[in-house]
């Protein structure tokens, strides 16, 4: 059950390193401090400020958005082709943000309100907290969302023919500038969304972001680079692996898994289940 | 080439003499500095020749640290035959990683690298009965009398020991084919160069070097820790290569230099100077991809022209 829920945040959060990496073929790696920071807003807009709860959500969550446009307009465009800066500038990133983070909110965990309190009893077997099932039905919900814009909408299209062929896209008459901006920006939404989402459930340190990352990389490589279904199917394998794994191994070595797994993947099918020969 | 030559042997006697006019902390910064030319060099020798981004340095030069440290206390090795070993424990290591995920391209080789370095830092503070976890591991030193001018000429000796190779490396064949690779992978192999060994060789080499710097600096601080394999010790060594200029041979030397100078003086109002690093790199690696170095080569042709220009006005 636990891993079920984690797998779906961590489908949640690597479903927008999927998205950039897609129609980008850029990887985000300061995708971890966005999640961290859309957290510390929540946590700002709800605790400090004492606005309501999921106004505090939205707004958490959009102001992440329009920062990694903001990114994607200073840091990122300039390096459209050359893979090796964008790597280098978004683990600069990264470092500057977790820094900047310690700097202004200290090093102690901050936790936003719990949306719901108490605990329910699930199939008369076991007392699960009411927080991670809310999380549970707002992560699916988004993950939902998400795939219902992608299939169903222009917008989604757009974005599906730009991460078949790019330059058959632009082509067509596709912006892809302005697609590239969106879609980062959503990426990193999608981001903030599992940080808000997770942040009453595992509270936010400078820190904690570096593992979030990671899992969602380890996720997107073993669902297939650019596959949304991959990240939806890889999350839940890698949730409950970790879950199941960590009874027979202490602790300490949970995150451990993810890595076996990503070697894994690299030795037997490089592309990951879903993804595609080239990227 | 001969006059470079020349310079390089009188940067590196006039550095001899350092010792004589140097207290003791202001060797230690040196020293420092030292450890960091090794590893920005030989990142930059990944990252500025072929254009691989491995977030593993610092995980390798803890590989060099630690295999030395723990064979010298407790099998009670030579801590000089530590190095040695430690250095190919790294070189392996780099040798399986870098099979492992350059056939799939450069994206890969950093996600794996970067889970890499995070699980070394958990293996290594969890098996605490073997790392000593966060407390550090106590090693001895290399010589029998602990004397930092020693060790400064030791690290001095290391850092051009592995200076050299990396000259060597970038201004031979295989140096010319790294360039190849890191500019058009494609071109490169229809031309005849196998793509996948080049890429795991340079990655194997800057594995080795970097297991050599942290194996000389372990015995060099006599207390390993996880801060020696940690993200943060190899955000310093990119920002090294980044600022001081990626695939220039002189940028990340005076980038290591600079930076661990300054690194010292920011200290002193706190710990700043991450912070600080990272909002230089960034302006660094966004508009001048370069470096410094990168600055340095435009203004002198962009005066050179102006020279030639001015030449055939009066001409």
């Amino acid at each position: 059950m636990n891993g079920v829920v984690i797998g779906v945040i961590y489908a949640l959060a690597a479903l927008g390193v999927s998205l950039v990496v897609g129609i980008m073929n850029v990887i985000n790696f300061a995708h971890g401090e966005l999640y961290i920071l859309a957290g510390y807003f929540s946590f700002l807009f709800a605790d400090a400020l004492g606005w309501n709860m999921y106004l505090s959500l939205a707004v958490a969550v959009f102001l992440v958005f329009l920062f990694g446009i903001f990114i994607e307009y200073i840091l990122i465009r300039p390096t459209y082709g050359n893979e090796m800066y964008s790597l280098i500038l978004t683990f600069i990133l990264s470092i500057v943000l977790q820094n900047a983070y310690l700097l202004i909110f200290g090093p102690y965990p901050n936790k936003p309100p719990t949306w719901i309190k108490g605990a329910t009893e699930v199939f008369g077997l076991f007392f699960y907290g009411n927080q991670r099932l809310a999380a549970l039905v707002v992560g699916a919900f988004v993950i939902t969302a998400v795939f219902l814009v992608i299939k169903l909408t222009w917008f989604g299209k757009i974005v599906r023919a730009a991460s078949q062929d790019r330059e058959m896209a632009e082509l067509n008459g596709v912006n892809t500038l302005y697609l590239n901006m969106l879609s980062f920006g959503l990426g990193c939404a999608l981001a903030g969304a599992a940080g808000v989402i997770l942040a009453p459930v595992f509270p936010v340190t400078p820190t904690a972001g570096v593992q979030v990352a990671l899992t969602a990389f380890v996720v997107v490589v073993l669902g297939g680079m650019g596959s949304l279904w991959g990240c939806v199917v890889g999350g839940l394998v890698l949730g409950l692996v970790e879950n199941l794994g960590a009874a027979f191994l202490s602790t300490g070595y949970k995150h451990i898994f993810g890595f076996i797994i990503l070697i894994l993947v690299l030795l037997i099918r490089p592309a990951g289940l879903f993804g595609r020969k080239e990227i | 080439m001969k006059d470079k030559r020349v310079y390089a042997a009188i940067v590196v006697a006039l550095a001899c003499l350092l010792p004589l006019g140097l207290d003791e902390y202001k060797l230690h910064v040196v020293i420092n500095s030292l450890f960091y030319v090794m590893m920005a060099s030989s990142w930059n020798l990944l990252a500025g020749y072929t254009g691989q981004v491995s977030f593993a340095h610092a995980a390798f030069a803890g590989i060099g640290a630690y295999t030395s440290g723990i064979l010298s206390v407790k099998a009670g090795f030579n801590p000089w035959a530590g190095i040695v070993i430690g250095m190919a424990a790294a070189g392996f290591v780099g040798f399986l990683v870098g099979v492992l995920c350059l056939r799939m391209g450069g994206i890969y080789l950093s996600l794996t690298t970067l889970g890499f370095s995070e699980i070394l830092r958990i293996i290594i503070t969890n098996e605490y009965e073997i790392t000593r976890g966060t407390m550090g591991l106590q090693v001895p030193a290399l010589m029998p009398v602990y004397s930092k001018t020693a060790y400064f000429y030791i690290m001095l000796g290391a850092a051009v020991l592995s200076l050299i190779v990396i000259y060597k490396m970038i201004y031979s064949d295989t140096g010319l084919n790294f360039r190849a690779v890191q500019n058009d992978e494609k071109a490169a192999s229809s031309l005849g160069v196998d793509v996948v060994r080049i890429r795991v060789m340079a990655f194997t080499v800057s594995s080795i070097l970097a297991g050599m710097a942290g194996g000389f600096y372990g015995h060099y601080l006599l207390l390993i820790t996880p801060e020696i394999p940690s993200l943060d010790q190899q955000f310093l060594v990119l920002s090294m290569a980044v600022i001081g200029g990626l695939g220039s041979f002189v940028g990340p030397i005076l980038g290591a230099f600079t930076l661990e100078i300054l690194a010292e003086y920011i200290r002193g109002y706190g710990q700043y100077h991450v912070l600080v690093f990272g909002l230089v790199a960034l302006a660094m690696a966004r508009f001048s991809p370069r470096g410094v170095m990168g600055i340095v080569s435009d203004y002198k042709r962009r005066r050179n022209q102006s020279l030639i220009a001015a030449g055939e006005l009066r001409g």
